[in-house]
């Protein structure tokens, strides 16, 4: 891959990163340390109605409103509305980003909203629990990768399934403190893609005009799933979403 | 999407589908069947070079520079360019799209796509396979039954996991009706793997063809620019 201004996404909990060099910019940030360690839980619990409302806008109504809806709690993640379709939607909070570089990693105003497709329900949402249930435990990010590392290790979290995916379209979504549109905003509209680790190069990812952009949210660092995203130019609710 | 008319070209098919995709209506629409192939000639492109060029407008040129390039001759398809990130680009004509539709074989649909690895090892095949039926002159019945044929006796591949393409080439033409659509990825699955994207619900960004007689699922992606960069209508 030539080297080039990477759009890099980290988004739904991940971080965002745009530009070359990332990591050093992340770095940079993480120096001033904005979110050393993880706030009271209070800051990341939403009301019950507000976050059911809010995993829903993830996806357009018609495919949201048959899914499973859950909620975190004071103990974790749980169905809060039970759904028949094999969609399951949740609110994401900033511990499902990247463990390294992550200046955000305990930012409490991250809130991202995505509606995981069946396969996607299986494979991914696991970990979206696992790493959920570890930071309530008290863990350090370090404890929580390694956490996840021996939970995959003892196939205690499924591999990825083939066609994994889920939609990330919520406008009321925040990802990151810092500007990931052309406007400035916190948030854009797409859909992810989960598959297992393979070269990046084998979707085009990255690369000069490729529309489809490679999320470190995962990357083997340490679950062993490539996360890719496509802008879908309209958010759920059909009105239009600013691409890049 | 309020779409009343939503164009994919898929895997080197290009297909429409409708709201009310009655697709005897949409034959009346869209002008002359094609049940047999027109003169080879109609097919192909005066010159080789800009079959090249246009090939590698499937994709970014950070991606196309370096694929292989087939083109389209008397004889069939033919490697043009050698590639070296196994990616490869090619130029399909109408008789990959699917049966049903009122432009198969229509001589002037030209659909350019380049194929990630997975999808270059496991759709070319069907691409070539369908392109020799054509030219041998059997009917679209016939093709049918030897494309169905080939898949029952696992001659053909199914989808490798990951297999996808990119069509966002400018100049992509699929018939009057939908002249150029719009640049989309392609995503293709086994039927059998049963998998649901929420495709071609209200307001979902994804469409969906499932193909017969090729036990494929196809899950398509509008983006918003074509490959030179530019955006799209």
């Amino acid at each position: 891959m030539k080297p080039k201004t990477v759009s890099m996404i980290a988004l739904g909990f991940s971080a965002l990163a745009l530009a070359l060099g990332v990591a050093r910019l992340a770095q940079a940030d993480d120096a001033k340390a904005p979110y050393p360690s993880m706030a009271p839980l209070d800051q990341y619990l939403m009301d019950r109605n507000a976050e059911i409302a809010m995993a829903r806008s993830a996806a357009p109504e018609a495919i949201s409103r048959d899914a499973d809806i859950l909620v975190l709690g004071q103990n974790g993640y749980e169905t809060a509305v039970k759904g028949k379709n094999g969609f399951v939607c949740d609110v994401e909070r900033s511990w499902m980003g990247p463990f390294d570089n992550n200046p955000e990693f305990w930012n409490p105003k991250v809130r991202g909203a995505g509606c995981y497709n069946p396969q996607a329900a299986r494979s991914v949402l696991p970990i979206a629990y696992l790493r959920t249930k570890l930071v309530l435990a008290g863990l350090s990010p370090t404890q929580i990768a390694d956490g996840i590392k021996t939970a995959y290790a003892k196939k205690q979290l499924p591999p990825v399934e083939s066609g994994a995916m889920s939609f990330m379209m919520s406008k009321q979504t925040y990802l990151t403190d810092r500007g990931i549109t052309s406007d400035g905003a916190h948030n854009m509209a797409h859909v992810m893609f989960f598959t297992a680790l393979m070269d990046t190069a084998n979707w085009g990812a990255n690369l000069d005009n490729s529309p489809i952009l490679l999320n470190p949210q995962f990357n083997g660092f340490p679950e062993p799933v490539e996360v890719y995203m496509v802008c879908t130019g309209t958010w759920s609710d059909g009105t239009p979403a600013p691409v890049n | 999407m309020n779409k009343i008319i939503k164009t994919i070209s898929l895997g080197g098919f290009a297909f429409v589908i409708a709201l009310s995709p009655a697709w005897p209506t949409q034959a009346q629409d869209s002008g002359p069947l094609y049940e047999r192939m027109a003169p080879i000639d109609q097919y192909l492109m005066t010159d080789r070079n800009t079959e090249i060029a246009f090939a590698r407008t499937a994709a970014p040129e950070s991606i196309s520079r370096d694929a292989e390039v087939w083109v389209f001759g008397p004889h069939g398809y033919e490697t043009a360019a050698k590639g070296k990130n196994g990616w490869v680009c090619i130029v399909e004509r109408s008789w990959m799209a699917p049966f049903d539709d009122p432009e198969f074989l229509n001589p002037d649909q030209r659909v350019p796509l380049c194929l990630n690895p997975p999808a270059a090892r496991t759709h070319l095949p069907l691409t070539f396979k369908t392109t020799e039926l054509a030219m041998a002159g059997l009917s679209k019945t016939q093709m049918f039954d030897g494309i169905k044929a080939a898949y029952d006796k696992k001659e053909l591949p199914l989808p490798e996991p990951g297999s996808m393409c990119y069509m966002m080439s400018k100049q992509q033409y699929f018939s009057r009706k939908v002249g150029n659509a719009d640049p989309h990825l392609m995503f293709w699955f086994p039927q059998k793997d049963h998998q649901d994207w929420g495709a071609e619900f209200p307001g979902s960004p994804v469409d969906i063809h499932q193909y017969s007689p090729q036990p494929i699922t196809e899950f398509d992606i509008s983006v918003s620019k074509w490959s030179d960069g530019t955006p799209a209508p």
